[in-house]
């Protein structure tokens, strides 16, 4: 994992907090036989999920898909910049879903049968593809940011960063 | 695998998966024909010291089939990935593949039959296969200034082929002649090469990439990597020195040296471990770090052969821990990860939605595998160690048993993902 770049930096610990929130959803999926009594302990989990979701996946999308990979593209490595973007068009639905369903079920005060199998089978999913996304921008996307983006447009993309995933 | 960096100048350096997908399926198919091997051979086995018949010949389908061939299929693919370099043309490293793997099979059913014929055409033609992938490899790594900490591997890895390609042709040339006058040294300095050298620079440099990804955690600092790829160099300077010319304590120095790199390694990778991302460790893990254990051990018991120490007990012992604990224990875990891995990454065509890895793997047949390798590899210690040639059968046996898993495990990857891509396909009206 090749960090030397400010933006590559902050795309990191935006994995790393991603990941901590993919890894707690596992976790409780793991943890559950049917669909789970909502007590405050797991509304304040599932509304701090919709909330870690959108936020850490949307934005984080959006940061790349607008600012990151035109840069790429304007220097003719547009491989990379498909395959991501690709794979930003299955799990960004993945992720909104999860989110959607978590936070209904937060207003509702509960999970309807086919909503608590829709939030697995779409939770399941999202881990699984959005680690092995992450996987490829911690080995392969930072290391191509290093690689091919100077040391001007580097601070300008992190400053981007800033304003607008935070 | 850095599968982002894959999709860098993607037409120059992503390859077709049949390329390293041939690599990947002879080894697992000759996996299960080197223990059947071992399996016929195991009443030579108690004392072996070398000599041809089936056990020689189950040792090279392990050798050279399972792990040099797994070793090829993985570097074509993760090399030019890793130092974003082209490797040369595809018609370059399938022809490899098609001098490499008629090569072994020829060299080993020579070895197993004690022909002397085949073992020359045999042996021929695998050093060609490994020279057009030295050549391959080499002009690679030649374009590639960073990356040190496991280019430096790669380079002592390149170098031991070219040393275990001429020890193994002299090797052979000598059957029937006797022309060579210590054939047990060189035998063991050949072993030290491929097994430390080529295989095992192979795997520690490639594990500064690929255990950091899949963990998700900090990269191995290149000092470390430069710092033991040095020593790994001068310990096997010293240790093939030392065997060639009967020095044994030169080569126990380079066993120690070779300690301290191992140990500079392990301890990184320990360090990668502690500060991953991903908590739950993969199944593939078990292996793994049985195989780092079993690293340090066979180096040990390697000095105890270097100084001439009971070598009826310990040259069998050391091979045995060398090449099926450290090594095969080692690549069996990787290429049960990585092929999901490639398949998956290569999949997704016709919908634009990757197979999920999850989809892929056969846990169960994984599981079986991973429990005959181990049983495997304790029972043939145990049969070593009292000379029991019923022990060391059922050791092959279960090897054997461990290894038609894996091809099963193998298999059900291919199958579920063409099954996988099929059900993707928008029907057509």
């Amino acid at each position: 994992m090749l960090m030397q770049t400010q933006t590559g930096s902050l795309l990191h610990q935006d994995h790393m907090a991603t990941i901590e929130s993919l890894q707690n959803l596992e976790e409780f999926l793991g943890r559950q036989r049917g669909a789970p009594v909502l007590d405050e302990t797991v509304k304040a989990f599932l509304a701090a999920l919709g909330g870690t979701l959108r936020q850490e996946v949307e934005k984080h999308f959006g940061f790349e898909e607008n600012h990151l990979f035109p840069e790429f593209t304007r220097r003719g490595e547009t491989g990379i910049v498909m395959m991501l973007t690709m794979e930003h068009r299955t799990i960004l639905p993945l992720a909104l879903r999860v989110a959607d369903l978590a936070d209904a079920a937060v207003a509702a005060g509960a999970f309807g049968e086919q909503d608590w199998r829709d939030f697995k089978d779409a939770g399941v999913e999202l881990v699984e593809r959005e680690i092995f996304h992450i996987q490829k921008e911690e080995m392969g996307l930072l290391a191509a940011i290093s690689a091919l983006v100077d040391g001007d447009t580097d601070v300008r993309l992190a400053q981007v960063y800033r304003e607008t995933v935070g | 695998m850095v599968p982002g960096m894959l999709m860098m100048g993607a037409k120059d350096r992503l390859l077709p998966p049949s390329v390293p997908f041939r690599f990947f399926a002879s080894a697992v198919v000759l996996h299960v024909a080197g223990w059947g091997a071992v399996l016929l051979g195991a009443d030579t086995l108690p004392g072996f010291q070398g000599g041809l018949g089936p056990a020689l010949a189950g040792l090279h389908l392990i050798t050279l089939g399972v792990l040099g061939m797994t070793a090829m299929g993985a570097a074509f693919q993760m090399l030019p990935v890793a130092t974003r370099r082209q490797l040369g043309p595809l018609w370059a490293c399938r022809l490899t593949w098609w001098l490499y793997t008629p090569g072994v099979v020829v060299l080993s059913l020579g070895m197993g039959a004690e022909h002397v014929g085949a073992m020359h055409a045999g042996g021929w033609l695998t050093v060609a296969g490994l020279s057009l992938f030295g050549v391959l490899v080499g002009r690679n790594l030649l374009q590639v200034s960073d990356l040190p900490g496991v280019t430096r591997h790669a380079w002592i890895a390149l170098a031991s082929l070219l040393g275990l390609a001429v020890l193994g042709l002299l090797l052979v040339s000598d059957v029937g002649v006797g022309f060579l006058d210590r054939r047990g040294a060189v035998a063991a300095a050949h072993a030290v090469l491929a097994g430390y050298g080529f295989m095992g620079n192979l795997a520690l440099g490639f594990s500064y990439v690929l255990v950091p990804m899949f963990v998700l955690s900090q990269g191995v600092p290149d000092a470390v990597g430069r710092q033991s790829a040095t020593l790994s160099a001068v310990a096997l300077v010293l240790a093939v020195a030392g065997l060639v010319l009967g020095q044994g304590m030169v080569a126990v120095a380079g066993g120690v040296v070779g300690l301290v790199a191992i140990g500079l390694h392990l301890r990184a990778l320990l360090a990668v471990l502690e500060s991953r991302m991903r908590k739950r460790l993969e199944p593939f893990f078990r292996l793994v770090r049985l195989a780092w254990i079993l690293l340090p051990v066979s180096v040990v018991l390697g000095m105890a052969v270097a100084v001439g120490g009971a070598p009826e007990l310990s040259a069998p012992l050391w091979g045995w821990l060398l090449v099926f604990g450290w090594l095969l224990t080692f690549v069996t875990g990787i290429l049960q990860r990585i092929m999901p891995f490639l398949a998956s990454m290569h999949s997704g065509g016709a919908s634009g939605r990757p197979v999920l890895m999850s989809k892929l793997v056969a846990e169960r047949p994984l599981a079986v595998h991973a429990v005959c390798h181990g049983a495997a590899l304790a029972l043939g210690v145990v049969g070593l160690m009292a000379g029991s040639v019923p022990v060391i059968r059922a050791a092959a046996a279960l090897g054997l048993v461990g290894a038609l898993a894996f091809a099963l495990s193998a298999f059900l990857v291919l199958s579920r993902l063409i099954a996988q891509e099929r059900a993707a396909q928008p029907s057509k009206a």
